[in-house]
């Protein structure tokens, strides 16, 4: 049992080894309890170009030939054979071409082609910037998901969301730096929103999870069944007055007396966040148009809609990694069978609503320094799987798209072969995704490291580039 | 290269290096003249100016190095904060009034010595310090991610668990208490309960069964636990700065990897009980089921194995077409499996010497040009060589003309292999009508020295005979996910039967292997030169020697619990010295290489790793000797002076203040409510779901898959790998634990009642009453006066607010599954649905859940459970004498399969409608059923015979007859989440509690 401060000594003094926080290391010396709050916002390593992220998680791996990458072989070819190797690891057989069901359109100043299964996202496009070579390493679920949110698809490893917390710490000390909404419990779960060796503090806060509805989904313990706020403001100010005069009456220094702080500190903030978190999460001071906006007036659209609405209320707030996923407690997004039904529902509960959330951060001025990042774990295989109908899972190539914070809008980065299987120009893999994501932070991948089990540890491992043509 | 392979290559590539991130470029490596690597010094206590304040060698120590740094000692701590310190430290628990006045009317001078010998005594000490080295050991009761495929909960973990708490108890000593955990099998094969202590190697993570991730946790949870090196580091590289040379972690990856899992029972002769009875029927039905699953299936692999072993042999030519293990490979029995090419591989490298009668030509020609082979083959046949006569017959025939290539070599290897093998089955089927006792052997030499390639233990070909854990990797996918599937059935027997005995996971030396290769860059199809098993090197001398015993995992669990190792004893020091101080005189207790800060109080660190091995590694005498010492009894007031020489309190010139962890701060708050249940041992108990369990945490389930947010927030040991040490920080959803969880308010309403009792009347005089009992049952001491006033006035003027009203909820319908049994016409065994997600009860936030299966109600559906002990009950009880008439459909709507059955039961008149439904719907309408208060009506459904397509849909209609006053109750309309608890306000007594509870005061000790 170590008093708090002792711990962020050490990680400041990591820290200043890399050029961040001098400022709060003399304040952690001089006995400055405030100073030693791991959330207090940091300086990045360089300018940043975005100051938070939100990331839209779409759970079961989207198909990226049927949205966002168009593939006029695929089209011209289908029923034809794959006309080169497949990988020697799959998840399931797949058989030969499958034209895309959907047609494809240009749109906006771009031309990008978007498919019809995202009409209203499509009107974004010269706000989006498409990553088409995309790659990552495992062909199931689990460790696709493990791989995307944590760089590892087996070991234990933090948490993007955890690294970018860490690194920059928060913009509001009445919420945590990273929350989550909705996450899925299952292909890693936890693991996916977790510290794993970084301070837990920097661990993902859980607002429900995939099997609830968004409306139902809190913070846990954010709601007394037992006495009413004013009640409680009575509580408080006793336990302050005691918790005072005990700290007067014992040890003085710096470590002793800074660990009591914390905590009485850590009480006011918990009673701050009890109204803050359940203000933030009631939408009725929007107005109907917003609502709208989300496609909050449809069922189809409401929980979704909600879930980004929130998160721009987050954002808002300053919390600086926003994680929503696209999920309840079926698999998402992955049609092995089923694809033209499945694709269809799945892309109109999140259209309008990722739609809805790009136009209101445009307007509210947001989208300059919010990144926003939508992906799935992989894309399916341009191949058949089954007789006519389905598309096997495909990390080998598929397609995220990133808006604002610094991003190129209206531009492409990157292609999958001609068919849409493996990622062939400008290959980006998940860790040079993660080192161009920090990037847009300020952050620089190789320099944000963590001493554990004796070496530093980093998001991107031993790898990653920063794909610096994306960079606006 | 074609683009499969240039693929395969680049998933192969980035798989393992995952967690070898190289550090930035370093200084040379002080390497062996490090000093933690350097024998245990004799050293004697230094002399000090103020001898006087000596109370054993420890404090020489200490006081020496703070009259160097002119620093006065603080005073010694009163008795009261010094028995609070002591009982907590000792034992995870606050003492109890009654103790602090023993202990403050008892004048002798062994006062405090009487009380740290009783703390020792408890059983409570052992539950402290077990957990501690639980967090060592990366505890925990499932197994993390298992892709659905096998049991995720451990069989055995708890076994361990209360074998850890019993070796503390009983002061095991400490290289015993070592050397058990890592070959209780051969160091004490008599022993079957010192089995258990196995655990510490097979309970951590499953990595999915890759075998080279499990085998890494555990050289690394060894390494780092017991030695406090971080040998992982080197299986990609040597060691960045330790003298860890990648050679050494293969020398021990050999050691685990010829150690195959065996699960035993822990209880030779258990009681012929019913209940036993009951629990060996079952077990046995499951366990069978697996084991001849298991036995079939393993033939039939190795039968292919055998058809297909020219291909295997072909397939050495380009290995690296073959990935390495890995939970994302889907085999079918069109593919070769990866686990049987590397250990074709591991077989002709085993085989690679000059001449072999069989393989010496392949070796031979492996060795030239493919234009070359014509050639070659000629050249090993003519006259001079000895080749031509040593070899096989069938193989010199076989290659009587020369292959073109290396391929038509393999393909002729193939056509021999399968040549002897229907030779030998012609001879087995031969044999049998003359009732012989089974054929041993061909007689014909040549064709009996290639048979055995095929078969003999040794063979390629031959799938182990182990548990699923070792041999999983030689099935096709859709089999092992079968056989998984049995072993889990049997897995949950253990898990659940009431009569179960407890189990062990052991590891046992497997049958000899070929020396460990390094796998270059830590990739497992990059083979390096061989190591032998050994130590290492760092600390086995100048000329270590290999291990030669089976695996060598005996003689590296006495390598490492020897009393010469240099680091064992001095880590083991270095953490219970941390327990007790806050900190390690070396503060990374799983790092004493190069890169640890130097030890504050290096004469000392060896003084007592010296003194423990001297003492019989007594853990226990430890700690008295450290808690005995001047040292640990000071207050913990600073000096003005060390504010600037010592801000650290490296030096310890006073005693630091220590926040409680979580099971000591929530085992605390049970303690002093009157609430702890001090049974020990067991099953996991579910620590944070209400009702709560008032067991002690360490009993409590951790689950490393879904460690409770809860735990999280409280710094808890990530169970996923070894923790050095927890960290200790401050975030406020601990504070809305405190402030907001029912476990906390209920916790306070207990002892407020029971302070109420004590100090009844509850008007004025009794207020200054109640905060003097509960500062002595909290704090161990009197309140100051203006404590006290601000107690009385809380008390006086704070009253709870008018409740708000609580949300209307029919409490006639519950939600939940059991069996429905056509003997007694009952629901048997009818338990609730633990999980509500909103719109659906389940077993929880995951469907189907891992235990619950696919259980599932809706307002006007559900899923039955995966067999027909999980029928899925809507139950409806009687709020009133009444009778009632039923109305509904019941509808399957699903082709596949084979449908659902629905009944509808009485508590009173047993079954009162049957259905059997399959793509089809039919009335479930019933005219008029009597009920009595109380009664209950079940509307069961169960699976057809089979779990397939089991979806229904059905909302029954309640409705009282005319002549009572008319109700209705409507299952869809009635549908919802658990009742909201209507706010129960704390009354000023049970809101002070909970301030008291909230306290700083109660959350450290000084």
């Amino acid at each position: 049992m170590r008093a708090y401060t002792q711990v962020t000594r050490r990680e400041v003094l990591q820290r200043s080894a890399l050029g961040f926080g001098a400022l709060a290391l003399t304040g952690m010396l001089a006995g400055e309890a405030a100073a030693s709050d791991p959330a207090s916002p940091r300086r990045p390593h360089f300018r940043a170009r975005a100051r938070r992220v939100i990331f839209l998680f779409m759970k079961g791996g989207p198909s990226h030939v049927d949205t966002f990458e168009h593939k006029p072989l695929l089209q011209r070819d289908h029923g034809k054979p794959l006309p080169f190797a497949k990988p020697k690891v799959t998840f399931a057989q797949t058989g030969n071409l499958l034209a895309s069901p959907w047609k494809f359109r240009e749109h906006g100043q771009c031309g990008h082609r978007v498919s019809e299964l995202f009409p209203h996202v499509a009107r974004h496009v010269d706000e989006l910037c498409f990553l088409h070579s995309m790659h990552g390493t495992n062909p199931a679920h689990g460790g696709a998901l493990l791989k995307l949110h944590t760089g590892s698809d087996n070991f234990v490893r933090p948490s993007m969301g955890a690294w970018v917390a860490y690194g920059l710490g928060s913009e509001n000390s009445g919420l945590p730096a990273f929350l989550t909404i909705c996450p899925t419990l299952a292909h890693g779960g936890v693991l996916n929103w977790g510290a794993a060796f970084l301070p837990p503090h920097y661990a993902g806060t859980p607002m429900g999870n995939a099997s609830i509805a968004a409306r139902e989904a809190q913070v846990r313990h954010i709601k007394s069944a037992n006495w009413t706020p004013e009640q409680q403001r009575l509580q408080l100010d006793l336990l302050e007055q005691m918790n005072r005069g005990h700290m007067a009456a014992g040890p003085a220094d710096p470590v002793a007396a800074g660990a009591l702080e914390s905590r009485i500190a850590s009480f006011e903030l918990a009673y701050r966040m009890q109204s803050s978190m359940p203000e933030l999460q009631d939408l009725s001071g929007e107005t109907e148009a917003t609502r709208q906006l989300y496609g909050m007036d449809n069922p189809v659209t409401e929980n979704f809609g909600r879930q980004c609405l929130m998160a721009r209320r987050f954002a808002e707030r300053g919390v600086r990694f926003v994680q929503v996923t696209h999920s309840d407690n079926k698999v998402q997004w992955d049609q092995h069978g089923d694809l033209r039904k499945g694709h269809t529902e799945k892309a109109a509960e999140v259209d309008k609503p990722i739609a809805g959330l790009l136009t209101d951060l445009k307007a509210r001025g947001l989208l300059e320094d919010t990144l926003v990042i939508w992906s799935g774990e992989f894309g399916r295989t341009p191949t058949v799987q089954g007789t006519t109908d389905g598309r096997d899972h495909n990390p080998w190539g598929f397609t995220a798209w990133l808006a604002g914070g610094g991003v190129k809008p209206g531009f492409r980065y990157g292609a999958t072969d001609d068919y849409g299987f493996y990622a062939e120009r400008e290959r980006l893999h998940v860790h040079d995704f993660h080192a161009t994501i920090l990037h847009l932070l300020g952050i620089d991948h190789e320099r944000l490291t963590f001493r554990h089990s004796g070496r530093n540890f980093r998001l991107t491992d031993v790898s990653g580039y920063v794909a610096k043509a994306i960079l606006a | 290269m074609n683009r499969a392979i240039q693929t395969a290559r680049l998933l192969l590539g980035s798989a393992l290096l995952a967690g070898c991130a190289a550090p930035s470029p370093l200084p040379a490596p002080v390497g062996k003249s490090h000093w933690a690597f350097q024998p245990v010094q004799p050293t004697r206590p230094p002399q000090v100016r103020d001898a006087a304040w000596l109370r054993n060698p420890v404090d020489a120590f200490i006081l020496a190095r703070l009259e160097q740094h002119q620093l006065p000692p603080a005073a010694r701590a009163d008795k009261g904060t010094l028995l609070r310190r002591v009982t907590m430290d000792l034992t995870g628990l606050p003492p109890t009034p009654a103790e602090l006045d023993a202990f403050l009317a008892d004048a002798s001078p062994d006062a405090y010595d009487k009380v740290v010998d009783r703390l020792l005594s408890s059983p409570r000490y052992g539950e402290r310090w077990g957990r501690y080295w639980l967090d060592v050991a990366r505890y925990s009761d499932t197994k993390g991610y298992v892709y659905a495929r096998e049991e995720r909960f451990w069989v055995h973990a708890h076994t361990y668990r209360d074998w850890v708490i019993r070796a503390l108890n009983e002061d095991l000593p400490y290289d015993q208490f070592l050397l058990l955990q890592l070959a209780a099998d051969q160091a004490a094969p008599q022993d079957l309960k010192a089995q258990a202590a196995m655990g510490f190697l097979t309970l951590g993570r499953r990595f999915l069964g890759v075998t080279h991730d499990i085998i890494d946790d555990r050289i690394d949870t060894v390494t780092r636990g017991m030695l406090g090196l971080t040998v992982s580091c080197a299986r990609c590289h040597d060691h960045k700065y330790d003298p860890i040379p990648t050679q050494d972690y293969y020398s021990l990856y050999g050691i685990f990897h010829n150690s195959v899992e065996h699960l035993i029972s822990l209880d030779p002769a258990p009681a012929k009980t019913e209940i036993y009875a009951a629990f060996e029927k079952e077990y046995q039905t499951k366990w069978k089921a697996f084991a001849a699953a298991q036995s079939l299936r393993r033939e039939e692999s190795a039968a292919r194995a055998r058809s297909r072993a020219g291909e295997y042999m072909a397939a050495q030519l380009n290995l690296s077409q073959f990935p390495e293990e890995g939970f994302d490979q889907i085999l079918t029995t069109k593919d070769l499996i990866p686990a049987f090419v590397r250990r074709w591989r591991d077989f002709l490298a085993g085989r690679a010497r000059e001449h072999d009668p069989v393989f010496g030509l392949w070796h031979h020609l492996r060795t030239v040009s493919p234009a070359d082979i014509e050639r070659a083959t000629a050249a090993y046949w003519s006259e001079s060589s000895r080749a031509a006569k040593r070899t096989n017959a069938r193989i010199r025939a076989a290659f009587a003309t020369a292959p073109r290539s290396m391929a038509e070599a393999a393909q002729r290897y193939g056509a021999v292999f399968v040549e002897v093998d229907a030779q030998w089955k012609a001879a087995l089927s031969a044999s049998r009508p003359q009732g012989a006792a089974s054929l041993a052997a061909l007689a014909d030499f040549d064709a009996e020295e290639i048979r055995r390639i095929l078969y003999a233990p040794d063979s390629p070909c031959v799938v182990p005979a182990t548990g699923m854990a070792n041999n999983e990797q030689f099935f096709e996918t859709d089999v092992i996910e079968a056989l998984w599937k049995l072993q889990g059935e049997a897995d949950r027997v253990l898990l659940r039967a009431a009569g179960a005995p407890p189990h062990a996971l052991v590891l046992r030396d497997g049958p000899p292997e070929p020396l460990p290769r390094v796998l270059i860059r830590g990739k497992a199809s990059t083979l390096g030169d061989e190591v032998n098993r050994q130590f290492l090197s760092a600390l086995a001398g100048p000329n270590p020697k290999p291990f030669l015993q089976g695996s060598g995992r005996l003689e590296l669990a006495r390598a490492i619990a020897h009393a010469d190792n240099p680091l064992t004893a001095r880590v083991a020091v270095n953490r219970i010295w941390r327990h007790h101080f806050g900190a390690g005189l070396v503060r990374t207790p799983s790092d004493l290489g190069t890169r640890a800060e130097p030890p504050s109080h290096p004469e000392l660190l060896d003084w007592l790793a010296g003194w423990f091995v001297t003492q019989g590694w007594s853990q226990k005498k430890l700690h008295r000797l450290i808690v005995l010492s001047a040292a640990y009894q000071q207050s913990g007031m600073e000096h003005a002076k060390a504010r600037a020489v010592d801000p650290e309190n490296r030096l310890l010139s006073h005693f630091p203040r220590q926040r409680l962890d979580y099971e000591a701060l929530r085992d605390s708050i049970l303690f002093t409510s009157g609430e702890l249940d001090l049974q020990m041992g067991g099953r996991p108990v579910t620590l944070h779901t209400e009702p709560f369990t008032a067991r002690r945490a360490v009993y409590g389930l951790v689950d490393r898959q879904f460690v409770p947010e809860l735990l999280r927030v409280f710094d808890f040991a990530n169970p996923d790998m070894h923790c050095p040490q927890r960290s200790s920080t401050m975030v406020p959803q601990q504070s809305l634990f405190l402030l907001n969880s029912p476990f906390v308010a209920a916790r306070a309403r207990a002892l407020a009642a029971k302070v109420a009792r004590e100090n009844p009347d509850g008007g004025a005089s009794s207020r200054a009453a109640r905060v003097r009992s509960l500062y002595r049952a909290l704090y161990l001491r009197e309140p100051t006066a203006s404590q006290l006033a601000a107690g009385v006035e809380f008390l006086a003027v704070q009253e709870p607010g008018p409740a708000a009203p609580a949300r209307v909820v029919p409490v006639e319908w519950q939600y939940g599954y059991g069996e429905y049994n056509a003997t007694s016409q009952r629901v048997v065994q009818f338990k609730p649905l633990p999980h509500f997600t909103g719109d659906a009860w389940q077993g929880s936030g995951t469907y189907p859940d891992a235990k619950y299966g696919w259980l599932k109600l809706t307002a006007d559906a559900g899923h039955p459970g995966n067999d027909r002990a999980h029928a899925v009950v809507r139950r409806w009880v009687a709020p009133v004498d009444a009778a009632v008439s039923i109305a509904g459909v019941v509808a399957h709507s699903a082709a596949p399969g084979d449908g659902i059955r629905a009944f509808i039961v009485s508590s009173r008149h047993g079954v009162l409608l049957t259905r059997s439904l399959h793509n089809s719907q039919a009335a479930a309408d019933l005219a008029r059923v009597e009920v009595t208060r109380g009664d209950t009506l079940d509307f069961v459904v169960d699976i057809g015979g089979t779990l397939s397509h089991d979806d229904f849909q059905w909302a029954p209609k309640i409705q009282t007859l005319p002549t009572a006053p008319a109700r209705l109750w409507d299952a869809l309309a009635d549908f919802g989440g658990p009742p909201t608890q209507p706010l129960q306000m704390l009354n000023p007594l049970e809101a002070y509690v909970h301030v008291l509870l909230l306290s700083n005061e109660f959350a450290f000790v000084e």
